[in-house]
């Protein structure tokens, strides 16, 4: 019976060696392994989707290969709505190699408009949730988890449309000058039309214009719009106050009316 | 007389002998938890109370261990073995429960899969356990040989 005793013993202490060096192994190839991220790309789409491309290194200097890498992110609004899903998966990132991802995320700027205006006008943090998996070693399922905020520029940050002045433009018609301000907070160029139509109290379209705007990210825009309306007696008075309705329509939404009272 | 004396110079020798090998064991147990915990403690780091845990765990083991070698050539011995050997699946089970880890860092939130390595570990436990036992009884059953031998 000594034989078999022994036989098992030296079986045993064998196998007990190769477990622990396959996980010393496994955690110095952690130690040897290096995530890095670039700087994330933004691309506005005519379709309404804002392209996020984020570039992920991996350094995998370790013992190991590393399989079934996925990343996962989830945008959401702080009402906790979903806004965007977007997966990567990598089946294998050999050991000794470098390895570029590009984790791409769609945003739909229509489908965040749905959730409410404030994105357009004002300034926001989404909610981002982040999961990132791993087989390590092929045998050691990991996975890391973590959520934060991503602030949300409003293109048309702080619009507002100003006190209308009034002067004659003709015998029969007066010109109405308003002034027209915002700030583009977003991550992407502002570049489109903006329609607005002048009402009366009576609730009765005088006139409409558009003007074309060009702003770039980070820049703010100040201009002023100019309408034209019939020098009626009855209209002048009741032009006085009303409202306008004001639509914008660029490269990547459009949006409207967005109704601005006055007077 | 002069062979009592013989008897009990040999008792001393064989104690002496199994108190240095106890110590020797002990030692080389010690340095090779002494020289590994430096290497993994960033990974100790992100779970909290392990390095306690393995601190108390290195301790009883080692206890068992002198115990064991102490009580060498006697049944002792492998009660100390077996107590051994379930000392170190209970502290498996007990310290690595379903095999998942999950630690939080920040805002960051780690899960690790450690089934395989658990299952792996238990069963190899389970083999040490069935050594010990076999051990036991080969032990007995010897030590019934022997007397039978003498009342022949």
């Amino acid at each position: 019976m000594n034989v078999p005793i022994r036989a098992l013993g030296i079986a045993t202490s064998v196998f007990w060696v190769l477990l622990m060096a396959f996980m010393v192994l496994a955690a110095f190839s952690v130690k040897d392994l290096n995530f890095d991220f670039g700087e994330p790309q933004f691309s506005p789409a005519p379709d309404g989707q804002l392209t996020l491309s984020l570039p992920l290194y991996i350094d995998n200097r370790g013992y190991y290969s590393l399989k079934e890498f996925h990343l996962s992110t989830v945008f959401s609004d702080a009402e906790g709505a979903e806004i965007s899903r977007a997966n990567t998966y990598v089946p294998v990132i050999p050991h000794g190699e470098k390895t570029t991802i590009i984790h791409n995320v769609t945003l739909s700027i229509v489908s965040l408009l749905e959730n409410g205006e404030q994105y357009l006008f004002n300034d926001n943090n989404l909610n981002v949730s982040v999961t990132a998996g791993l087989n390590f070693a092929e045998l050691l399922p990991v996975e890391i988890s973590t959520n934060f905020t991503f602030p949300w520029g409003a293109p048309f940050y702080n619009f507002a449309l100003g006190t209308p002045a009034y002067g004659r433009f003709s015998s029969t018609q007066g010109a109405v000058t308003v002034p027209m301000s915002f700030e583009n907070h977003a991550f992407f160029d502002v570049a489109g039309n903006i329609r607005i139509e002048l009402y009366d109290g009576a609730g009765s379209l005088l006139d409409e214009t558009q003007t074309l705007v060009d702003v770039p990210q980070g820049s703010a825009y100040d201009g002023s719009v100019a309408f034209n309306v019939p020098l009626e007696s009855a209209s002048l008075s009741t032009a006085r106050s009303g409202h306008f309705d004001v639509y914008f329509d660029t490269r990547v939404f459009e949006y409207g009316p967005l109704v601005i009272p006055y007077g | 007389m002069v062979e009592q004396q013989k008897k009990s110079k040999n008792l001393v020798k064989d104690v002496s002998f199994r108190v240095a090998k106890a110590t020797v064991k002990a030692i080389l147990v010690y340095l090779i938890y002494f020289l590994l915990v430096p290497m993994l403690a960033p990974l100790f780091e992100l779970i909290p109370g392990f390095m306690e845990s393995i601190e108390v765990f290195v301790i009883v083991y080692i206890v068992l261990m002198i115990l064991g070698d102490l009580t060498a050539k006697t049944v002792f011995q492998y009660f100390f073995s077996t107590a051994r050997a379930l000392f170190f699946m209970a502290y498996l089970m007990l310290s690595m429960g379903d095999g998942v880890f999950n630690t939080s860092y920040e805002n960051f939130s780690l899960t690790v899969n450690l089934t395989l390595f658990y299952t792996v570990a238990v069963l190899l436990s389970l083999l040490g356990f069935a050594r010990t036992i076999l051990q036991a009884i080969n032990f007995m059953h010897e030590k019934a040989e022997a007397e039978s031998g003498l009342q022949l």
